[in-house]
Protein backbone atom coordinates (compact mmCIF):
# COMPACT_ATOMS: atom_id res chain seq x y z
CA UNK A 1 0.00 0.00 0.00
CA UNK A 2 3.11 2.66 1.26
CA UNK A 3 4.42 1.51 -2.66
CA UNK A 4 1.45 2.49 -4.36
CA UNK A 5 1.24 5.82 -2.84
CA UNK A 6 4.77 6.60 -3.68
CA UNK A 7 4.58 5.54 -7.32
CA UNK A 8 1.43 7.48 -7.80
CA UNK A 9 3.91 10.53 -6.22
CA UNK A 10 6.47 9.62 -9.06
CA UNK A 11 3.89 10.37 -11.18
CA UNK A 12 2.89 13.62 -10.23
CA UNK A 13 1.42 16.03 -13.21
CA UNK A 14 4.14 17.45 -14.83
CA UNK A 15 1.67 20.60 -16.13
CA UNK A 16 2.00 22.90 -13.19
CA UNK A 17 6.04 22.87 -13.37
CA UNK A 18 5.97 23.32 -17.08
CA UNK A 19 3.61 26.55 -16.83
CA UNK A 20 6.05 28.05 -14.49
CA UNK A 21 8.85 26.87 -16.44
CA UNK A 22 7.14 28.34 -19.46
CA UNK A 23 6.73 31.59 -17.97
CA UNK A 24 9.99 31.74 -16.76
CA UNK A 25 11.40 31.45 -19.93
CA UNK A 26 9.12 34.32 -21.33
CA UNK A 27 10.17 36.72 -18.21
CA UNK A 28 13.86 36.57 -19.26
CA UNK A 29 13.41 36.62 -22.83
CA UNK A 30 11.42 39.83 -22.64
CA UNK A 31 13.19 41.43 -20.10
CA UNK A 32 17.07 40.57 -21.83
CA UNK A 33 17.90 43.65 -22.68
CA UNK A 34 20.65 44.29 -25.45
CA UNK A 35 22.61 46.99 -24.06
CA UNK A 36 24.51 49.80 -26.97
CA UNK A 37 27.91 48.90 -27.27
CA UNK A 38 30.02 52.24 -26.06
CA UNK A 39 33.56 53.52 -27.47
CA UNK A 40 35.20 55.89 -25.79
CA UNK A 41 37.69 59.31 -27.27
CA UNK A 42 40.77 59.80 -25.71
CA UNK A 43 42.18 63.17 -25.45
CA UNK A 44 44.03 65.69 -23.35
CA UNK A 45 43.29 68.99 -21.77
CA UNK A 46 45.66 71.80 -21.90
CA UNK A 47 45.58 73.36 -17.97
CA UNK A 48 42.90 76.08 -18.32
CA UNK A 49 45.37 78.65 -16.78
CA UNK A 50 47.91 78.13 -19.42
CA UNK A 51 49.11 81.08 -21.17
CA UNK A 52 50.83 79.05 -24.19
CA UNK A 53 49.32 80.15 -27.41
CA UNK A 54 48.27 77.50 -29.73
CA UNK A 55 48.74 79.56 -32.66
CA UNK A 56 52.70 80.07 -31.94
CA UNK A 57 53.36 76.21 -32.57
CA UNK A 58 54.11 75.55 -36.23
CA UNK A 59 52.97 72.22 -36.68
CA UNK A 60 49.82 72.53 -35.03
CA UNK A 61 46.33 71.18 -36.90
CA UNK A 62 44.03 73.71 -36.16
CA UNK A 63 40.23 72.42 -36.17
CA UNK A 64 37.68 74.86 -34.66
CA UNK A 65 34.21 74.35 -33.69
CA UNK A 66 31.67 76.53 -33.56
CA UNK A 67 27.68 76.14 -33.48
CA UNK A 68 27.58 75.83 -36.88
CA UNK A 69 30.44 73.24 -37.79
CA UNK A 70 34.05 72.92 -37.97
CA UNK A 71 36.50 75.55 -39.53
CA UNK A 72 40.03 74.36 -40.51
CA UNK A 73 42.40 77.46 -42.29
CA UNK A 74 39.33 79.91 -42.11
CA UNK A 75 37.08 77.66 -44.40
CA UNK A 76 34.06 76.13 -43.35
CA UNK A 77 34.35 72.86 -43.74
CA UNK A 78 31.49 69.97 -43.67
CA UNK A 79 31.40 66.49 -42.11
CA UNK A 80 32.58 64.84 -45.00
CA UNK A 81 35.29 67.90 -46.05
CA UNK A 82 36.64 67.60 -42.87
CA UNK A 83 36.97 63.91 -42.82
CA UNK A 84 39.03 64.36 -45.77
CA UNK A 85 41.07 66.81 -44.57
CA UNK A 86 42.21 64.60 -41.47
CA UNK A 87 42.68 62.23 -43.83
CA UNK A 88 45.23 64.17 -45.70
CA UNK A 89 47.19 65.72 -42.45
CA UNK A 90 47.08 61.84 -41.35
CA UNK A 91 49.27 60.85 -44.35
CA UNK A 92 51.57 63.38 -43.66
CA UNK A 93 51.93 62.67 -39.72
CA UNK A 94 49.74 61.02 -37.30
CA UNK A 95 51.81 62.21 -34.38
CA UNK A 96 51.34 65.46 -34.92
CA UNK A 97 49.30 67.44 -32.81
CA UNK A 98 45.86 68.33 -33.44
CA UNK A 99 43.89 71.34 -31.50
CA UNK A 100 40.06 71.15 -31.55
CA UNK A 101 39.25 74.55 -29.98
CA UNK A 102 35.80 74.85 -29.22
CA UNK A 103 33.42 77.87 -28.57
CA UNK A 104 31.65 77.35 -25.78
CA UNK A 105 28.12 77.46 -27.85
CA UNK A 106 29.03 74.61 -29.95
CA UNK A 107 27.56 71.60 -29.33
CA UNK A 108 29.02 68.67 -27.86
CA UNK A 109 27.93 66.66 -31.11
CA UNK A 110 30.47 68.44 -32.86
CA UNK A 111 33.01 67.77 -30.66
CA UNK A 112 32.24 63.90 -30.58
CA UNK A 113 32.28 63.90 -34.32
CA UNK A 114 35.91 65.54 -34.90
CA UNK A 115 37.49 63.06 -32.22
CA UNK A 116 35.73 60.23 -34.14
CA UNK A 117 37.33 61.22 -37.67
CA UNK A 118 40.46 61.59 -35.60
CA UNK A 119 40.58 58.00 -34.09
CA UNK A 120 39.57 56.97 -37.58
CA UNK A 121 42.43 58.39 -38.85
CA UNK A 122 44.85 57.40 -36.29
CA UNK A 123 45.59 60.64 -35.01
CA UNK A 124 46.96 60.14 -31.72
CA UNK A 125 47.71 63.89 -29.65
CA UNK A 126 44.77 65.07 -29.51
CA UNK A 127 44.21 68.07 -27.27
CA UNK A 128 40.97 70.23 -26.36
CA UNK A 129 41.11 74.26 -26.10
CA UNK A 130 38.27 76.18 -25.00
CA UNK A 131 37.71 79.26 -26.06
CA UNK B 1 -33.30 22.98 -20.84
CA UNK B 2 -30.74 21.36 -23.32
CA UNK B 3 -29.88 25.21 -24.08
CA UNK B 4 -29.77 26.05 -19.97
CA UNK B 5 -27.55 23.30 -18.97
CA UNK B 6 -24.42 24.37 -20.95
CA UNK B 7 -24.70 28.07 -19.87
CA UNK B 8 -24.85 27.55 -16.37
CA UNK B 9 -21.60 25.12 -16.47
CA UNK B 10 -19.78 27.67 -18.19
CA UNK B 11 -20.91 30.55 -15.57
CA UNK B 12 -19.58 27.82 -12.95
CA UNK B 13 -16.02 28.53 -14.56
CA UNK B 14 -13.21 27.75 -12.54
CA UNK B 15 -11.46 30.91 -12.21
CA UNK B 16 -8.26 29.83 -10.59
CA UNK B 17 -6.48 30.02 -14.09
CA UNK B 18 -6.98 33.51 -15.22
CA UNK B 19 -6.49 34.71 -11.35
CA UNK B 20 -2.99 33.33 -11.71
CA UNK B 21 -2.09 34.95 -15.40
CA UNK B 22 -3.41 38.23 -14.26
CA UNK B 23 -1.32 37.85 -11.16
CA UNK B 24 1.70 36.90 -13.58
CA UNK B 25 0.90 39.95 -16.09
CA UNK B 26 0.72 42.21 -12.75
CA UNK B 27 4.00 40.84 -11.38
CA UNK B 28 5.49 41.29 -15.19
CA UNK B 29 4.83 44.87 -15.47
CA UNK B 30 5.77 45.98 -11.98
CA UNK B 31 9.68 44.31 -12.80
CA UNK B 32 9.92 45.85 -15.98
CA UNK B 33 8.58 49.42 -15.03
CA UNK B 34 11.34 49.25 -12.40
CA UNK B 35 13.82 48.19 -14.53
CA UNK B 36 13.04 50.89 -17.07
CA UNK B 37 13.44 53.31 -14.88
CA UNK B 38 17.07 53.06 -13.90
CA UNK B 39 17.85 53.98 -17.44
CA UNK B 40 18.85 57.26 -17.79
CA UNK B 41 16.82 58.65 -20.56
CA UNK B 42 17.87 62.23 -20.47
CA UNK B 43 21.57 61.96 -22.01
CA UNK B 44 21.56 60.70 -25.32
CA UNK B 45 25.10 59.97 -26.72
CA UNK B 46 26.50 60.88 -29.77
CA UNK B 47 27.50 57.74 -32.45
CA UNK B 48 31.31 56.81 -32.73
CA UNK B 49 32.05 53.82 -34.74
CA UNK B 50 35.78 54.69 -34.66
CA UNK B 51 36.54 55.06 -31.27
CA UNK B 52 38.04 52.57 -29.01
CA UNK B 53 35.34 50.20 -27.34
CA UNK B 54 34.10 50.02 -23.72
CA UNK B 55 34.63 46.74 -22.30
CA UNK B 56 34.52 45.72 -18.76
CA UNK B 57 38.42 44.74 -19.26
CA UNK B 58 39.63 47.68 -20.62
CA UNK B 59 38.56 50.07 -18.61
CA UNK B 60 40.04 50.98 -15.22
CA UNK B 61 38.52 50.65 -11.67
CA UNK B 62 39.38 54.03 -10.92
CA UNK B 63 37.96 55.61 -13.69
CA UNK B 64 35.01 57.96 -12.88
CA UNK B 65 32.06 58.85 -15.32
CA UNK B 66 30.48 62.34 -15.27
CA UNK B 67 27.07 62.39 -17.36
CA UNK B 68 26.47 66.09 -18.32
CA UNK B 69 22.95 66.55 -19.63
CA UNK B 70 21.54 69.35 -22.04
CA UNK B 71 20.28 72.82 -20.91
CA UNK B 72 16.49 72.85 -20.06
CA UNK B 73 14.72 75.33 -18.01
CA UNK B 74 15.01 73.29 -14.80
CA UNK B 75 19.13 73.16 -15.23
CA UNK B 76 20.21 76.20 -17.10
CA UNK B 77 23.74 75.06 -16.86
CA UNK B 78 23.27 71.37 -18.05
CA UNK B 79 22.97 68.47 -15.52
CA UNK B 80 25.91 67.60 -14.02
CA UNK B 81 25.93 63.93 -12.29
CA UNK B 82 27.72 60.67 -11.70
CA UNK B 83 25.35 57.59 -11.50
CA UNK B 84 22.28 60.38 -12.05
CA UNK B 85 23.26 61.84 -8.77
CA UNK B 86 22.87 65.88 -9.62
CA UNK B 87 26.08 67.52 -8.10
CA UNK B 88 27.23 71.07 -7.92
CA UNK B 89 30.38 72.53 -9.14
CA UNK B 90 31.86 72.48 -5.65
CA UNK B 91 30.57 68.96 -4.68
CA UNK B 92 32.16 67.15 -7.90
CA UNK B 93 35.37 68.96 -7.14
CA UNK B 94 35.78 67.21 -3.57
CA UNK B 95 34.62 64.01 -5.50
CA UNK B 96 37.58 64.74 -7.86
CA UNK B 97 39.99 65.47 -5.05
CA UNK B 98 39.07 62.66 -2.94
CA UNK B 99 39.33 60.08 -5.13
CA UNK B 100 42.84 61.99 -7.24
CA UNK B 101 44.39 61.84 -3.17
CA UNK B 102 43.19 58.08 -3.07
CA UNK B 103 44.39 56.27 -6.39
CA UNK B 104 46.68 60.10 -7.99
CA UNK B 105 46.21 60.86 -11.49
CA UNK B 106 42.98 58.65 -13.21
CA UNK B 107 41.10 58.47 -15.70
CA UNK B 108 37.89 60.98 -16.62
CA UNK B 109 35.00 59.32 -18.81
CA UNK B 110 32.37 62.26 -20.02
CA UNK B 111 29.04 61.07 -21.04
CA UNK B 112 27.74 64.30 -21.96
CA UNK B 113 24.24 64.46 -24.20
CA UNK B 114 24.81 65.36 -28.05
CA UNK B 115 22.99 68.44 -27.55
CA UNK B 116 25.28 69.80 -24.33
CA UNK B 117 26.66 72.71 -24.88
CA UNK B 118 30.81 72.89 -24.87
CA UNK B 119 30.97 75.52 -21.73
CA UNK B 120 29.14 72.98 -19.60
CA UNK B 121 31.57 69.96 -20.32
CA UNK B 122 34.26 72.85 -20.67
CA UNK B 123 33.22 73.41 -16.89
CA UNK B 124 33.43 69.62 -15.92
CA UNK B 125 37.05 69.47 -17.36
CA UNK B 126 38.34 72.48 -16.14
CA UNK B 127 37.16 70.98 -12.63
CA UNK B 128 39.21 67.94 -13.88
CA UNK B 129 42.46 69.49 -14.69
CA UNK B 130 42.43 71.57 -11.99
CA UNK B 131 42.36 68.82 -10.32
CA UNK B 132 45.26 66.94 -11.96
CA UNK B 133 43.37 64.66 -14.10
CA UNK B 134 44.08 65.26 -17.77
CA UNK B 135 43.27 61.92 -19.14
CA UNK B 136 39.93 62.73 -20.25
CA UNK B 137 37.56 60.81 -22.73
CA UNK B 138 34.26 61.26 -23.90
CA UNK B 139 31.81 58.23 -24.40
CA UNK B 140 29.81 57.79 -27.30
CA UNK B 141 27.92 54.82 -29.00
CA UNK B 142 29.34 52.47 -31.49
CA UNK B 143 26.39 50.48 -31.93
CA UNK B 144 22.90 51.15 -30.94
CA UNK B 145 21.33 48.11 -29.70
CA UNK B 146 18.90 49.32 -27.12
CA UNK B 147 18.80 53.12 -28.32
CA UNK B 148 18.23 54.47 -31.60
CA UNK B 149 20.55 56.74 -33.33
CA UNK B 150 19.40 60.71 -33.07
CA UNK B 151 21.09 60.93 -37.10
CA UNK B 152 18.73 57.90 -38.01
CA UNK B 153 15.49 59.45 -36.30
CA UNK B 154 16.12 62.30 -38.36
CA UNK B 155 16.46 60.74 -41.79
Amino acid sequence: MARKLQSGEAKAEMTPMIDVVFQLLIFFVVTLKQEDILSRLMASRPAPDKNAKPEQQPDLINIEINRWGFIVKGRKLSLGELDRQIRSYAAMSKTANVLLRCTSDSPHEYLVEALDLCAKHGMTNLSIFSM
Amino acid sequence: MARRKPNSESAEMNMTPMIDVVFQLIIFFVVTLKMSKEINKDIELEDSIHGETITQENMPVQTIVIEVSRRTKIFPRGKVSINNAILTDAALGQIITKRYNKFGSFPVLIRADWRAKHEDVKRVMDICTARGCWKIGFVAVQEHKETTSHHARRK
